[in-house]
């Protein structure tokens, strides 16, 4: 082996294993250097931020963990929410169903009068309706009308029961009812009076609370019902009630007082119509009503047969582009005969019917009590127009007539021509305008502008 | 007197062609009306087993309905105030049974 190579060979490796023990223990046990300590140091000054930033982000967790504890909902609240829900549902059901077994209705109406001769007036009207369904077979309904007059010059509020009846379906074709009831005489009173379905202002002259030839209301009670007949319809109504009673004093001696609501005698009237409808659109109807109208007191018997005849016709024609809507009416009254006090002074006397009697010191009179009324209305609403504002306006025409008794005391016959423009706002609000020319047979005509404001709710 | 009576015949003889006259203008719209159809937005509410009598309810509502005053829209009302209100209406114009019925239903699916 070569020897100075080998000596080299050692003294390196003396060298090498030096410094790996050098490297491996400290040089002095217990001291470490500076560059060292700082290191150490660094290092766990970072361990303690990071552990400060773990604690808080810890902490921040727990106290997330606990509040979401504290938030959640107990059973109370589950249960008052799932209450609460029930509720609304119930609320959103009965919009739509509803409960009651009462149904508020009615109208009202303002009037505007201006009659030639006569000061113009405003008036006012409310006539609020319950119906009240005891059972599907079992109905209540009743009518207030509230309406103001002037009396000697001062204002009051009126009121008057206008219906009030209950009613009980017996089976398809009988219905059996019982109180003060709108009279199924002719249309008019029983269909057409209120005020946002009558297409003018006022009431035709045969009808009409005063002074109208028919009853519009009676206390008594009715059977009623429809049934079919074929393709046709079939549909009758029949009353017994107090009855209406002559006047046999004052100005309006012959009438028939229709609103004394305690019976005069014990006889009742009798009463009715009966309707047909070949098509749906065409009804024809005949009414007749039987009374012992002698007030007691009175010393002669006064029997009276109202009858009546009547036509509706409403359909929408093509043709004519809307809607047609016909009313005819045609009453006829026929009272016996009898001899009044003759009090009154001045009564037409034509004609020759009229005799006055002089028995003592006593004055009579006596004519033939027979009166008839009618009137014709035809409505036309152009329904099939393009355009709203005509859609919404309707035209009526009105003829009236009164024939009354010659030689009875403040009695004339009467024609009465209306036309009239309805502006519909819905289809059951509207505003009425009509213009009015009356003739009064042995006295001036005149004419009136009625202007009526009505709402149906 | 006499001479009033005379031109209240002539006239009432008037009104007799006149509605004569109008009822044959009116003849010719007779089945359009028999046919009107039910409120399309109704008929999507409702099932098809219902639909039939609806159907029948809607048209008899048309036909009825109109008879003394204008329609109102079914939506107008609750179901309950349709059965009452229906049921004055029964009274009052001397509805069928089933003229009742059926067009009750059909305001109830129509509201
Ligand atoms: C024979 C005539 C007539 C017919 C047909 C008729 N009504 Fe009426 N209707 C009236 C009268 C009259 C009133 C007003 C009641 C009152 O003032 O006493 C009325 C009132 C109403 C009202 C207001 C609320 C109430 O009960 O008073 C509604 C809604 C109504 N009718 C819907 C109908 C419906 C729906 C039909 C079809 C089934 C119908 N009417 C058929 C005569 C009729």
């Amino acid at each position: 082996m070569n020897t100075p190579l080998t000596c080299i060979a050692l003294v390196g490796l003396a060298l090498c294993s030096g410094a790996a023990l050098g490297q491996g223990q400290p040089q002095d046990e217990g001291s470490v250097s500076r560059a060292e300590h700082e290191a150490l140091r660094n290092d766990l000054e970072t361990l303690r931020a990071e552990m400060a930033a773990m604690r808080k982000a810890r902490q921040a967790n727990e106290r997330a963990a606990h509040q979401d504890a504290t938030q959640a909902p107990t059973w109370i609240e589950l249960e008052r929410m799932r209450l609460r829900q029930d509720m609304i549902e119930q609320t959103l059901l009965e919009a739509k169903y509803g409960e009651s077994n009462f149904h508020f209705t009615g109208f009202a109406f303002t009037r505007f009068t201006n009659v030639e001769g006569a000061d113009s007036s405003f008036t006012a009207v409310v006539a609020p309706i319950i119906l009240w369904e005891l059972s599907d077979r079992l109905l209540f309904e009743t009518e207030l009308e509230f309406g103001l007059e002037t009396e000697d010059g001062e204002g009051k509020t009126e009121v008057e029961l206008e219906y009030a009846h209950a009613s009980y379906i017996l089976n398809d074709y009988v219905t059996l009812g019982a109180g003060k009831f709108l009279t199924p005489f002719g249309i008019f009173g029983e269909r057409l009076h209120p005020a946002w379905i009558n297409k003018l202002p006022d009431a035709p002259l045969p009808f009409g609370h005063h002074g109208g030839l028919v009853p519009m209301s009676s206390l008594g009670a009715y059977v009623r019902g429809g049934f079919p007949l074929g393709d046709a319809k079939g549909n009758y109504s029949f009353y017994v009630s107090n009855g209406p009673s002559l006047n046999v004093e004052g100005h309006g001696v012959g009438t028939l007082d229709f609103e004394n609501f305690g019976d005069i005698n014990n006889n009742k009237a009798f009463g009715g119509r009966v309707g047909f409808l070949p098509w749906p659109e065409i009804e024809v109807g005949y009414s007749f009503q039987f009374a012992d109208v002698t007030p007691s007191g009175f010393d002669q018997q006064a029997d009276a047969l109202l009858q009546s005849i009547d036509v509706s016709y409403v359909t929408e024609s093509d043709l004519l582009g809307g809607l047609i809507d016909l009313r005819f009416e045609w009453v006829f009254s026929d009272v016996d005969d009898v001899a009044f006090a003759a009090e009154v002074e001045g009564h037409a006397e034509e004609g020759g019917h009229a005799e006055e009697e002089e028995e003592g010191n006593e004055a009579f009179i006596t004519f033939n009590n027979e009166r008839s009324g009618g009137y014709l209305q035809l409505a036309f609403r152009p329904t099939k127009s393009d355009m709203e504002f005509l859609r919404n306006l309707e035209f009526v025409g009105r003829y009236g007539w009164l024939d009354l008794p010659s030689g009875a005391p403040d009695a004339f016959d009467q024609e009465r021509w209306t036309i009239g423009v309805n502006y519909w706002l819905n289809p059951s609000t509207v505003l009425k305008i009509a213009y009015e020319h009356t003739e009064i047979d042995g006295g001036d005509d005149f004419d009136a502008i009625k202007a009526m404001f009505a709402i149906g709710f | 007197m006499t001479t009033k009576t005379n031109s209240h015949t002539s006239i009432r003889i008037l009104f007799v062609v006149g509605l004569v006259w109008v009822g044959l203008l009116g003849c010719k719209t007779e089945q359009q009306i028999a046919d009107r159809q039910p409120d399309p937005v109704a008929m999507t509410q409702i099932g098809d087993e219902a639909s039939l009598a609806i159907t029948g309810g809607a048209k008899l509502w048309a036909q009825n309905c109109i008879r003394c005053h204008n329609i109102r829209n079914p939506a107008s009302l609750s179901d309950r105030q349709w059965e009452i209100v229906l049921h004055h209406m029964r009274v009052r114009a001397n509805l069928t049974a089933q003229e009742h019925e059926l067009i009750l239903e059909f305001l109830k699916a129509a509201n």
